[in-house]
């Protein structure tokens, strides 16, 4: 008896002594190294917009700035939320406990919605640049929280109301997913293109899981309607987007596309060539952007672009680096204090302002097509820029906030 | 060799290098891989739903919380009430199938639950999942502390599971034994097995629920990912990794599978955790399927070895070749 | 928050032509969940072996015809053999190898095995491919579409469902009516009886669990083309294979390729009128199935699992 009690017990103790082995979740030492969180994808489907690169972004923004401020380093810690939302929460949980003063990226809007409110309870701050719900600067503002690139409001007033503007977008035919986001994107885009006189003639809310279009795209052809928006994300898009190739419907109706990323294009240039989406940034649109993009490129090698999440990363990094020396301080509450209302303008954001009334980073954002692969002049210009959206229009309105504004 | 792990889950966030709400997640899994136990290593039943009781309960405590209910009691009760309502209907389409069936078919069932959590928006957050700002009280204790909250959590794991081996070496668990070694012939002596099965799988529900209350609780945080069948397959390979059957086992295996799970991840190759988490499980199937606790017992408890007559020569004796069959 | 939605959701007008249309495009689905439950149900109803991992394989064998065009200029029809072949090859390496072992135990413990392949094969092909997966074209061949009178509709769609039809109905023929499949299903039902007659068990049983496969990586290059081939195509689909596969009747061939077909043809219609809950269609018509008629629409008495 003795003989298994002994073995048992020391292999509940060794199952024990494992966790022990885990890195120390001590406080942070005021002296001690700065910490900023990327907290992104590292290796699922967001791998390509954000990833690694995000890392790098960041990382770059760190040694432009000198590596150090307040006199002491700037530590950039990678972390992979595998678009998980309690992970994420835990793992942020985690890097604020051990001395991070600031999370980026957050590209999920699952994930960033959960660092968010992690952020709030610690006091520290979270600047979400991948993530998309407008809920981060609506239901779920927080005092703690920038959102810093994009989010569906601007998708779709940008997007819906430059297609809708033409003769012939007037008529619209929904693809959306059955989901928070997908509504999300229907509701805003309805409000984008009333005003140019357009509407939905009828949205598919299409469940999860699904992955054959064939049926609410032949009933889009049915209706007759002149614009095809594409509401959904990721593999889904995909999906449609490949469908609506083999069904040749891009020849007839006029194709939106909700979201959308560079590296989208890269994965799949056949596929998404002609749709029109919004984007913050364009890694070719004008001089500065690209001496940044190729000193990243640089950087990351492989003659990858960035992406406008990367390069947000980088901006939204520097803007906080630059607060803390002029602050003089790590405090979030003395950060946002400073940040609030202040306007700027670096290679990323064009006219851009920290918003005070909801901690939306309003900023221009651009209109493109997908230029078809044949024609593009070099590698990963697949961007024609056709419009650009000033920031008084392109994000939602303060009048029209519903934040509880509570700081 | 209870009270030995109770003593060491005591001591375990005051180790300076444990981080408080991973053993939160620790022994919240723990529990809903005893609960899994009971109803695979116990009674011959293999789900791989276990998530719509994991996930499930977790969101209802969350709802509840963030629907005004302070008390975290109260919270958790609705859990486990959801929990059993689910096993029951559940359980009644499901337990008349034998183990291959029963396996598939809660599998598909928990995919229900999933996409209900995924499109019933308003109330989980659908995609985004579901925030709450406090853990609630116990009976006017504040359980925002991480320490305070796991010792609350040790307490019920440690009750749950001293419940569990009550349950096992009761008539009923002699009972539920015998359906696994022989379910035919414990029908023969006249118990009604369905009966017993739903029961067992009500029980094991239920607790699954309470751990997935504590666990979303504990995260103040309830996602898609509890209810996704990923999570079912987590809980079925660390309570085979501890060892099924054993009372022990599914508390170690769910140790060492966080931990390790926790661990990977952290290393530079973390990306391929799963790569390394299916292999682990393959490798244990196919040579160590006793699990962890398992092995061991097996070892220590290995009966001496038996002589039997040999069969070509009735007069000498030699060793057993087949000494425990599996 | 959706309030505003029911007056968007005016119907398109439900005319026949365009029911019509949503039935095909379930046969085109319902190929695939056929296809798919005809190998699972094989695998089973012949060896007893729960192949978690079908859906895996029905990936691999769309990855097979992804970088088969990538290096060597595979093209589609080439790949609708090679692929299956390849797979097939590797399935049968897992089965000599490795589920041989767990023959004389719980059949619970193939299910578990496999589940553990499926995390290995799936993140494996993720840290290969990337999660974003990879573009595969329709063959310029079965490009355009067909007028079919009341509509025009892809020709590779058309190709997949008549390509599927046959498939089915060959394996079919083959297993219930053969002599091939009379050996076969001897050799699983009695295995001792059969090697008394001199026939090779061994070889049918790993035969089988390779056509099996085959048969799902068939499946993956015929949907190529559809969607994108990512790690986790195979992800979704194993769950609702299962659910077919109840429904039909575990280890009934004839099941699962009815149950296959009408689940294609009823989830799609099913999109038409009640677009929420179509996902979910196919479990709850298992949970139907199963109030009704516990074994499934074409199964018998459960042989003990």
């Amino acid at each position: 008896m003795k003989n298994i009690r002994a073995t048992a017990a020391l292999a509940v103790i060794s199952a024990f002594i494992l966790p022990l082995g885990m890195p120390v979740a001590t406080g942070a030492a005021d002296q001690g190294p700065i910490k900023i969180a990327v907290i992104t994808d590292l290796s699922g489907v967001y791998a390509a917009v954000a990833g690694h690169g995000a890392v790098v972004a960041t990382q770059m923004a760190v040694d432009d700035f000198g590596g150090k401020v307040l006199g002491r380093p700037i530590e950039v810690v990678a972390i992979d939320h595998r678009n998980n939302g309690p992970e994420a929460a835990s793992k942020a949980r985690e890097a604020y406990d051990g001395g991070a003063e600031l999370a980026i990226d957050m590209t999920n809007s699952a994930t960033a919605l959960a660092v968010s409110a992690v952020a709030k309870e610690k006091h520290k701050l979270a600047i979400v640049t991948g993530g998309a719900t407008s809920a981060l600067t609506g239901a779920a503002c927080s005092k703690y929280t920038y959102h810093y690139a994009y989010d569906t409001y601007a998708l779709a007033s940008s997007t819906g109301r430059n297609v809708a503007r033409q003769s012939n977008g007037k008529t619209w035919y929904g693809i959306v997913p059955n989901y928070a986001f997908g509504q999300q994107m229907l509701a805003d885009f309805t409000a984008a293109i009333k005003p140019e006189g357009a509407k939905f003639v009828h949205a598919d809310l299409i469940p999860l899981g699904n992955t054959d279009f064939s049926s609410y795209l032949l009933s889009a052809k049915n209706s007759g309607a002149e614009v095809l928006g594409v509401l959904n994300a990721g593999a889904d898009t995909v999906n449609t987007m490949k469908q609506v190739k083999q069904f040749g419907l891009d020849k007839s109706m006029k194709v939106a596309v909700g979201l959308l990323f560079l590296s989208d294009v890269d994965a799949l240039p056949d596929v998404f060539s002609g749709s029109r989406i919004t984007t913050s940034w364009y890694w070719n649109e004008d001089k500065p952007a690209r001496a940044w993009a190729d000193r990243f490129t640089r950087k990351i090698g492989g003659g990858l672009r960035p992406t406008d999440i990367q390069a947000s990363d980088y901006s939204a990094t520097m803007q906080w680096l630059q607060a803390v020396k002029t602050v003089g301080s790590t405090d979030a509450d003395k950060i946002v204090a400073y940040l609030d209302g202040r306007q700027f303008n670096d290679f990323y954001a064009h006219a851009g302002e920290w918003r005070a009334r909801d901690h939306r980073v309003t900023h221009e954002m651009y209109v493109v097509d997908v230029i078809p692969k044949e024609q593009i002049k070099e590698p990963h210009a697949w961007f024609k820029i056709v419009q650009v959206i000033p920031p008084g229009r392109a994000f939602r309105p303060e009048s029209q906030s519903v934040c509880k504004k509570d700081w | 060799m209870g009270l030995v792990l109770l003593a060491l889950g005591a001591i375990l966030p005051l180790l300076p290098f444990v981080y408080p709400v991973f053993a939160i997640d620790l022994i919240c899994f723990a529990l809903v891989a005893l609960s899994f136990d009971l109803l695979l290593g116990f009674t011959g039943l293999l789900s791989f739903g276990h998530a719509m009781f994991w996930g499930g309960s977790g969101y209802v405590a969350t709802i509840l919380i963030a629907h005004g209910v302070v008390s975290f009691p109260l919270a958790l009760l609705g859990g486990m009430l959801y929990s059993l309502v689910v096993a029951l209907l559940v359980g009644a389409i499901s337990v008349k199938r034998s183990g291959i069936y029963f396996a598939m078919i809660t599998l598909a069932i928990a995919q229900i639950f999933y996409f209900l959590a995924f499109q019933l928006t308003d109330l989980t957050g659908g995609e985004n999942g579901l925030q709450i700002a406090t853990r609630g009280t116990l009976f006017g204790l504040s359980l925002e502390n991480d320490r305070v909250y796991y010792y609350v959590v040790l307490a019920i794991v440690a009750l749950c599971g001293a419940l569990a081996v009550r349950i096992v070496t009761s008539p009923f668990g002699q009972v539920l034994a015998a359906m696994r070694e022989n379910e035919t012939r414990a029908k023969s002596i006249g118990y009604d097995t369905d009966r017993f099965k739903l029961a067992a799988f009500v029980m094991s529900g239920t607790l699954a629920g309470l751990a997935g209350s504590l666990y979303a609780i504990g995260n103040r945080l309830s996602g898609l990912d509890g209810v996704d069948w990923h999570t079912s397959g987590a809980i079925v390979m660390m309570t085979i990794l501890g060892g099924i059957g054993t009372i022990y086992g599914p508390i170690v295996g769910a140790a060492v599978f966080e931990s390790l799970e926790y661990f990977v991840s952290k290393t530079p190759i973390g990306d391929k955790t799963n790569v390394v988490m299916g292999f682990i499980f393959a490798v244990v199937i196919l040579i160590a399927r006793r699990g962890i606790v398992g092995e061991i017992l097996q070892r220590a408890f290995a009966p001496k070895q038996r002589l039997v007559e040999d069969e070509d020569d009735p007069d000498r004796l030699v060793p057993d070749a087949e000494p425990n069959p599996v | 928050m959706i309030d505003f939605v029911p007056a968007l959701l005016a119907q398109a007008t439900l005319t026949p032509d365009y029911i019509v249309t949503q039935i095909f495009n379930g046969l085109v689905n319902g190929g695939f969940y056929a296809l798919l439950a005809l190998g699972l149900s094989i695998i089973f109803g012949m060896l007893r072996i729960v192949n978690f991992a079908h859906g895996a394989m029905y990936m691999l064998g769309a990855f097979v015809a992804y970088y088969g065009a990538q290096f060597v200029h595979l093209p589609y029809f080439a790949a609708l053999v090679v692929a299956p072949v390849v797979v097939g090859c590797f399935g049968l390496a897992v089965e000599v190898l490795l589920l041989r072992r767990l023959y004389d135990l719980d059949p619970l413990y193939n299910l578990l095995f496999t589940f553990a392949l499926v995390l290995m094969i799936e993140d494996g092909m993720r840290l290969a491919a990337g999660a974003l997966g990879s573009p595969y074209d329709t063959p310029a061949m079965l490009q355009g579409a067909a007028n079919l009178g009341f509509t025009l509709y892809p020709t590779y769609r058309l190709f997949v469902i008549a390509v599927c039809l046959i498939v089915c109905v060959a394996v079919y023929l083959v297993v219930e009516r053969s002599s091939l499949g009379a050996r076969i299903r001897a050799a699983t039902e009695k295995p001792e009886l059969t090697q008394a007659f001199g026939i090779n068990t061994r070889r049918l049983i790993s035969g089988v669990f390779a056509f099996g496969v085959a048969l799902a990586a068939f499946a993956g290059v015929l949907n190529a083309p559809n969607t994108n081939v990512t790690p986790t195509m195979g992800d979704s689909i194993i769950i609702q294979t299962f659910a077919i596969v109840v429904i039909g009747g575990l280890g009934s061939i004839l099941g699962s390729i009815v149950a296959g077909f009408a689940v294609g043809v009823l989830a799609a219609v099913g999109a038409v009128f009640f677009p929420q809950i179509s996902n979910t269609l196919i479990f709850i018509l298992m949970v139907l199935v199963l109030l009704v008629k516990p074994t499934g629409l074409f199964g018998t008495v459960e042989r003990t699992a």
